[in-house]
């Protein structure tokens, strides 16, 4: 299992690893810490050296950048087309939700402050969208 | 002066009631006194002289409606007497009526030539001289009004010119067709005319907008016309502007009008003064409501910013804290795992104000938005649901009445009665809380009422607990201190009011008008 996953926060991506570890999940990660260099790896996924992932985990606000960008930049990589795309943030406008559906994120994880919900809700999503992505990777 | 309609036509009758002198010459003494007998009936005051000498005399001093001349007299007789009476300016037009025996051609013929205008024969026949000479007196006395008439007429015209010449501004007083029949001096000067030129002068020439004013009919009361703004022209070719007042009066002659001309030019110059002031002002405002924008735009992105980037920080230290706590469950002292404890605790409440104040910042957002129909039934229904889990926990009853449906906004009505719903929740006394929510019609609005039986509040804090991060009971009660002010930012974005109505112990009813 491969997750492609745009975090500046080092201390949430220490959470998501532990998550993932909490679900038995071993999982490479490919982690970016500001949306330049995630759009960057982004464009040449799926060439020599860069496996195409099969998770997205896109923190909204990144410096230089926002998720919304990465995901416009993931629409232009047909590579990329089938790969699940998942909005991570502790808070999210309406109207900026609203541009990353359209852009072709599955869903919003919203980012619990209680550490029990965040090992129990996060981990358990990713779960469910990497069981999902390999179901319809299979068919 | 209006409606002088009797300054230039006398209508009263002409009727005389002073007395008018009579002179009776003659130089038999018993004529005289025969004379004067008949005459005493007609009321004149009777002068007599017994002598031509005598009868010139009383011509210098005295004016006399006749004169009764006896022919044949000594020393001077009648006609040369009449001769010297007709030679003196002041009795030249004196009427003489010649008394003699003879009738003869010759003495008629000088005595017309004298001027005489009438013969009385002797004998004397009463009557027929009482009524010659009453045609005399009649004469007289209507002499005598017309003269005074005409001095009235005169004096009138005088106090006209007068009071024309004192008007602080310029008059001409024109014909219906507009031409000049009467200016006073200010028209002269105001227009550079003078008074000759002005007069028989189309007025259009001076004021070419100049209309007759409507109405001026013998039954009607003419008003005069309000002010009117109009070009004037001097007689240089050079233009001002003018105030014109009209009034029109009938006349026997016809519809005469004043019209009142003021230079407006300082007038004009003071408007435009004032009005360049006001576009001045007007600019400054908006240059200084621009600005106020833009601050205020640039604080709440500030404010918007801070809320946002403190909250990933702190979020993340409360996790951790919850995380580190956890797996050294059991391992840490009372005292390092209580330390432990506090961390998360406080950097939870933290989160919970960076929340709220963002809550508060986007209810409060000044950015457009259209107004839709909002069924408030839904709207508390909304709240209530989103505030489930406290109302289980509490156990606290809502109970709506019927809301009405306004033209709103849907997201800030959700967050007023959450407020004050979760706010009516967290203050309550020791019985289970019962919120009730009632709306009610006021005058272009909808007044709604959400009255609770909470501990209720101490009046001098009534202003007080709608501020940002304000709170009356400390640690002793959750909540952020904010949720009032979402309150009201709510209601001031929908163009209401809110108000509290309370007293500790007796529970609060906060009252919000919305318009209709």
């Amino acid at each position: 299992m491969r997750i492609f996953l745009a975090e500046d926060n080092l201390g949430d991506v220490v959470l998501i690893e532990e998550a993932l570890r909490r679900q038995s999940l071993v999982c490479d990660i490919d982690h970016y810490v500001n949306a330049e260099d995630a759009i960057r790896a982004v464009e040449v996924c799926g060439t020599a050296g860069s496996p195409v992932p099969d998770l997205m985990m896109l923190d909204y606000n990144l410096p230089r950048g926002n998720g919304s960008d990465i995901l416009a930049a993931a629409g232009h990589n047909p590579k990329l087309a089938n790969v699940p795309k998942v909005i991570v943030t502790s808070f999210l406008q309406a109207d900026e939700l609203a541009q990353a559906l359209e852009l072709g994120a599955s869903c919003l994880i919203t980012k619990p402050v209680d550490f029990e919900s965040f090992m129990r809700d996060v981990g358990a999503k990713i779960a469910e969208l990497l069981k999902a992505g390999e179901e319809s990777a299979q068919r | 002066m209006t409606g002088a309609t009797t300054s230039f036509a006398a209508q009263t009758p002409l009727k005389e009631t002073g007395r008018v002198k009579l002179l009776l010459v003659d130089d038999d003494p018993n004529n005289l006194l025969a004379l004067q007998a008949i005459l005493e009936p007609l009321g004149q005051e009777l002068m007599l002289a017994q002598s031509g000498t005598d009868a010139l005399r009383m011509c210098l001093d005295h004016d006399f409606a006749a004169i009764l001349l006896d022919v044949r007299m000594p020393d001077m007789d009648g006609f040369e007497t009449a001769e010297m009476v007709r030679a003196r300016k002041r009795s030249l037009q004196t009427p003489i009526l010649f008394v003699t025996a003879y009738r003869s051609d010759e003495q008629l013929f000088r005595g017309y030539n004298l001027g005489a205008v009438d013969f009385l024969f002797k004998p004397i026949v009463p009557e027929i001289l009482q009524s010659k000479v009453n045609v005399f007196v009649e004469l007289r006395r209507t002499e005598q009004l017309l003269r005074r008439k005409a001095e009235e007429l005169a004096r009138a015209e005088q106090r006209f010119r007068a009071v024309l010449e004192a008007a602080p501004d310029a008059m001409v007083i024109t014909n219906k067709a507009g031409t000049v029949e009467l200016a006073n001096s200010r028209a002269d000067t105001l227009f550079g005319h003078s008074r000759e030129a002005l007069i028989g002068r189309d007025i259009h020439s001076l004021l070419p907008a100049w209309e007759c004013p409507d109405g001026g009919t013998p039954e009607t009361a003419v008003q005069p016309t309000s002010e009117q703004r109009l070009t004037a022209c001097r007689d240089d070719g050079s233009q001002f502007p003018a105030e014109i007042t009209r009034n029109s009066f009938l006349t026997p002659e016809g519809l005469l009008i004043t019209t009142a001309i003021r230079d407006a030019t300082d007038q004009v110059h003071a408007e435009v003064r004032i009005q360049k002031t006001n576009l001045e002002l007007e600019k400054r405002v908006a240059e200084r409501t621009a600005a106020l924008r833009y601050s205020n735009d640039a604080l709440r992105q500030f404010a918007w910013a801070a809320s946002h980037d403190l909250q990933e920080p702190i979020r993340t230290v409360a996790t951790y804290a919850q995380w580190l706590s956890q797996i050294t469950e059991g391992k840490l002292g009372a005292r390092e795992s209580k330390m432990l404890a506090t961390i998360d605790q406080h950097s939870s409440r933290l989160n919970q104000l960076l929340a709220a104040l963002r809550q508060y910042i986007q209810v409060s957002d000044s950015g457009q938005q259209a107004l839709a129909s909002v069924d408030c039934n839904a709207v508390v229904k909304a709240a209530a649901w989103n505030l489930q889990a406290m109302i289980e926990e509490r156990g606290a009853t809502i109970e709506c009445g019927a809301l009405p449906t306004i033209s709103s906004l849907e997201l800030p009505l959700v967050q007023l009665f959450q407020n004050l719903i979760s706010n009516a929740i967290k203050y309550q006394s020791a019985a289970a809380p019962v919120i009730r929510i009632t709306a009610k019609e006021g005058e272009n609005c909808w007044i709604f009422a959400v009255q609770d039986n909470g501990i209720g509040i101490d009046p001098k804090y009534f202003d007080y607990i709608f501020g940002v991060f304000r709170r009356l009971h400390g640690a002793q009660k959750s909540g952020t201190g904010i949720g009032l002010a979402i309150c009201r930012a709510a209601v001031e974005r929908l163009g209401g009011r809110i108000w509290v109505e309370s007293a500790p112990g007796s529970g609060s009813t906060f009252y919000i008008a919305l318009p209709s």
